[in-house]
C-alpha cells in the first residue's frame, strides 16, 4: 500500500494534478507512510520533468507548474517530517531576491523554480528587496547561496551594495554569492565581487552545483 | 517638422467590432476589478481624489469604468513635440508612421558577432549617424547603447541625453531610472527642446514609483508622454494573444488615467513591447509571430477605437546574433506589420543580439528597410495621369516601349524606391568592384556619412548648461550612496 501512495504522489506531480497535491499527501500521512520517502517521491517526480527539460522535452511552464503542485504537497510533508523530528535531504539551501529598486520577478523566479526542482531548498525573498533584508535571510537562514537578480542597469548597483552589506556584517564568507539578471554579466560579477554570474536559469543552477561542490 | 510616412489606405484590421467590444469590456473589468498597483502614496492620492478605490495596503487601486472612458476621451489624438530644431519637430497620430532608431546595451561587431562594451566615442559617432539618417526620425531612452566603457551605470541616463542634445538636433525619449527623469528634464529645457517622457510598468499590473515619480516630473514640465508595459506572453501575462491584449491593456489605460489626472490633456503615445517567453530558456522571444498578431491587436483598438497614437517595439532588435538573413527577416515581418496595421511609430534601426546590442551598419541598412516599409503604406495613387490610358494606346503592342517616353522620366522616381545599399549590379560589376556583401556596402555609407556629416551646434552656454547640471546629477547620486 505505501508504495502504491508513494507512486500516486509521484504521478501527482508529473501529471501536474493541482487538485489532487495535498489529499495524496495527506492521506498518504494518514496511512503512516515515512515521510521523507514521501518527499523523495516528490523530489523523483521533479526530477524526471526537469530531465525532460534538460533534453528539450518539457518547457518552464511545466517545471513551474508541476513545482507548485510539489510545493502544495510538500508544505504536508515537511510538517509531518517536522513532527517526527527527522530530516529531509537537499542539494543545498539557497536564499533568493531581486534587489532594492527592482519589482521584476520573472526571472529570479525561473531560477528559484529550476533551483527547486534540481532539489535545492529554496528560501524567495520575493522582489524589491533591501539589501538589509538579504543580510537579515543569511543571518536567519544560513543558506550555502545568495542568489540576486536584477534586470535593470541602474539597480544592478544594488548587488553590489548586498555584497558589500553582508561584508560589513562579518558574513560575506559564509555565503557563495550568485548574481544574475538582464542587467549583469560577467565582468560585472568580477567587479562587485560576487562568486558567480548565471547568464540564463539552466547556467544559474549549474553554477550554484560547482559552487557547493554537488 | 518632420513629415514621416503618410499611410494612404485603411490599416489591416485582425478584430472583429464584436472582439474589440470584447477586449475592451474585459480590460475596463480588470481595471475595475483587479485594479493596478501603484507603488506611490503621491499616485494613489491623486487617483483617490479622481473616485478609485484604493487599498493603501496593496497599494492597488481600482478604477471605474467611467473614469476610464473619460481620460480616453480627454486623451489627444495627436500632438507635437518640439525638437532643437524645428524642422525636427514631429507630431504624432492620425495617418503618420516615424520610426525611432533602436539599439542595444553593447556594440555588437557586424561579422562576427562578437560583442564588447562601446566607447563613448562610438556612442556620439552612432547618434551623428542616426542623425543623419533619413527615415530617423527620434530616439528611444539610453541609446543608442545602453552601456558605455567608464561611465557608471547610474549617470548612464543622463549622460547619454546629454550626448544626443549634443550629436543630434532630433526628438529623443527621456528616461525613468532612479531620478534621471529631474536631470533629464533640466537637460532638455536648458537645450530649449521637448522630452517625450515615459512612464513604464512592471507588469503585471504594476508601476513601479520610479515610473511614476517620472510621470509626474515630466507632465509637470509640459511635455508629452510615451507609456509602456513590456509585458512576457506566459510570463508577466496570459500566453494567449486574447490575454495578453486584454493586460497590457488594463497596465496602459492605468497610466492613461494617472497621467491625465495630473496634467489633463497630456499628448501620449502609447507603446506595444509584448514579446511571447521563450519556453525553453525564458528569454523574450523579438519579432516573433506572436509579437505580430499582438501589435495588429494593439493598433486596431488604440488608433481606431481609443484613438491615442501608437508605438510598436516589437522590431527593436533580432534575436539573431549576426547582421544576417534571421536578423532581415524576424525585423522585416515584423516592423511591415506594425506599418500596414496603423502604428504610428514604430523602432527598427540597428537591433541585435535580442536587446544586448547594437550595430551602426545595421541601422545603415535599415535605413533602406525604412524606406521601404513606408513607401509601402503610402500606396499609390489612381488618376488619369497615373492610369496613363492615352499613353498605353499611344505605345501599342510590341515593338512599342515606354522607355523614351516623358512619362517614364518624370514618374518612376516617385513610384519606386531606390536602395542606398543594397547590391543590385550585374554578375560581373559585382565581381570586379570586390564582391562586396551589404555589410561592405552599409560601411561605406557610414564612413562617408560620418566624414561629412555636422550635427547642428549647440551654444556655449548650453554646453556649459550641460556639464553643470551632469555635475549636480553626479552629487545628488553620490549623496544617494549610488556613485
Amino acid at each position: 500500500m505505501n508504495e502504491e501512495v508513494l507512486k500516486e504522489l509521484k504521478d501527482t506531480v508529473l501529471t501536474w494534478d493541482r487538485d489532487k497535491a495535498e489529499p495524496v499527501a495527506r492521506k498518504a500521512i494518514e496511512l503512516g507512510v515515512d515521510p521523507v520517502r514521501c518527499a523523495e517521491a516528490i523530489a523523483d517526480a521533479l526530477k524526471i520533468i526537469g530531465d525532460k527539460y534538460s533534453r528539450g522535452e518539457a518547457f518552464i511552464p511545466d517545471l513551474f507548474v508541476a513545482s507548485k503542485v510539489a510545493d502544495l504537497a510538500l508544505r504536508l510533508i515537511t510538517e509531518e517530517i517536522r513532527k517526527q523530528g527527522k530530516r529531509m535531504d537537499s542539494l543545498g539551501k539557497v536564499v533568493i531576491g531581486t534587489v532594492s529598486g527592482d519589482i521584476h520577478n520573472i526571472g529570479k523566479n525561473i531560477v528559484a523554480t529550476l533551483l527547486f526542482a534540481e532539489g535545492f531548498e529554496v528560501i524567495d525573498l520575493g522582489v524589491n528587496v533591501k539589501a538589509d533584508g538579504f543580510l537579515k535571510a543569511v543571518n536567519d537562514h544560513k543558506p550555502d547561496i545568495l542568489a540576486l537578480s536584477a534586470l535593470l542597469t541602474t539597480t544592478a548597483m544594488e548587488q553590489r551594495n548586498v555584497i558589500e552589506g553582508l561584508k560589513r556584517a562579518g558574513v560575506r564568507e559564509k555565503v557563495k554569492v550568485l548574481i544574475g539578471g538582464s542587467a549583469t554579466n560577467q565582468d560585472f560579477a568580477d567587479r562587485i565581487g560576487a562568486d558567480g554570474y548565471g547568464a540564463t536559469g539552466p547556467s544559474g543552477v549549474k553554477l550554484a552545483r560547482q559552487l557547493i561542490g554537488r | 517638422m518632420r513629415k514621416g510616412f503618410q499611410r494612404r489606405f485603411d490599416p489591416i484590421k485582425v478584430l472583429t467590432d464584436s472582439q474589440v467590444e470584447a477586449i475592451h469590456r474585459a480590460t475596463l473589468n480588470v481595471l475595475e476589478r483587479t485594479g493596478i498597483r501603484f507603488e506611490s502614496v503621491r499616485a494613489l492620492n491623486v487617483l483617490k481624489q479622481r473616485g478609485c478605490k484604493v487599498d493603501n495596503e496593496t497599494k492597488i487601486a481600482r478604477i471605474p469604468p467611467s473614469l476610464v472612458e473619460e481620460c480616453i476621451r480627454m486623451t489627444p489624438s495627436s500632438f507635437a513635440v518640439k525638437a532643437r530644431d524645428p524642422k525636427n519637430d514631429l507630431c504624432f497620430g492620425g495617418n503618420t508612421l516615424y520610426f525611432m532608431g533602436s539599439g542595444g546595451a553593447r556594440y555588437t561587431d557586424a561579422k562576427t558577432g562578437d560583442v564588447r562594451m562601446p566607447t563613448q566615442e562610438e556612442n556620439d559617432q552612432y547618434i551623428l549617424l542616426l542623425d543623419a539618417l533619413g527615415t530617423v526620425d527620434w530616439f528611444s531612452s539610453y541609446s543608442p547603447y545602453f552601456e558605455v566603457e567608464g561611465v557608471e551605470p547610474v549617470m548612464l541616463c543622463p549622460r547619454s541625453l546629454a550626448s544626443r542634445i549634443r550629436f543630434t538636433s532630433k526628438v529623443s525619449r527621456g528616461a525613468q531610472a532612479t531620478d534621471t527623469f529631474i536631470f533629464e528634464t533640466q537637460l532638455a529645457q536648458a537645450a530649449g527642446m521637448q522630452l517625450i517622457g515615459v512612464c513604464e510598468a512592471a507588469a503585471p499590473l504594476a508601476y513601479p514609483e520610479d515610473a511614476i515619480n517620472a510621470a509626474f516630473e515630466y507632465t509637470g514640465a509640459g511635455f508629452p508622454m510615451f507609456i509602456a508595459a513590456g509585458s512576457v506572453m506566459g510570463g508577466s501575462s496570459p500566453a494567449t494573444v486574447a490575454g495578453a491584449t486584454i493586460t497590457n491593456n488594463a497596465e496602459l489605460l492605468g497610466a492613461v488615467v494617472l497621467i491625465q489626472s495630473m496634467r489633463p490633456r497630456t499628448g501620449i503615445i502609447a507603446n506595444d513591447v509584448v514579446n511571447p517567453m521563450d519556453m525553453q530558456t525564458g528569454g523574450l522571444l523579438f519579432c516573433a509571430m506572436g509579437v505580430n498578431l499582438h501589435q495588429m491587436a494593439f493598433n486596431q483598438i488604440w488608433t481606431q477605437i481609443y484613438k491615442i497614437p501608437t508605438m510598436n517595439c516589437g522590431a527593436m532588435a533580432s534575436n539573431s546574433k549576426l547582421v544576417d538573413y534571421q536578423c532581415a527577416y524576424e525585423k522585416i515581418h515584423t516592423a511591415m506589420v506594425s506599418a500596414l496595421s496603423g502604428a504610428n511609430s514604430l523602432i527598427l534601426h540597428g537591433g541585435v543580439t535580442a536587446e544586448l546590442s547594437g550595430n551602426p551598419i545595421l541601422a545603415v541598412i535599415e535605413d533602406d528597410v525604412a524606406n521601404i516599409i513606408g513607401r509601402t503604406i503610402e500606396g499609390f495613387e489612381v488618376n488619369e495621369d497615373t492610369m496613363a490610358l492615352e499613353l498605353i494606346h499611344a505605345v501599342g503592342p510590341n515593338p512599342g516601349s515606354y522607355l523614351g517616353e516623358e512619362h517614364t522620366r518624370t514618374r518612376w522616381k516617385k513610384e519606386y524606391f531606390v536602395p542606398a545599399v543594397a547590391d543590385r549590379l550585374s554578375y560581373d560589376e559585382w565581381i570586379t568592384e570586390g564582391k562586396k556583401s551589404i555589410i561592405d556596402r552599409a560601411t561605406d555609407r557610414m564612413e562617408k556619412i560620418l566624414s561629412t556629416h555636422k550635427p547642428l551646434p549647440i551654444t556655449a552656454e548650453q554646453d556649459k548648461d550641460i556639464e553643470r547640471i551632469l555635475e549636480d546629477a553626479r552629487k545628488h547620486y553620490r549623496n544617494k550612496g549610488l556613485l
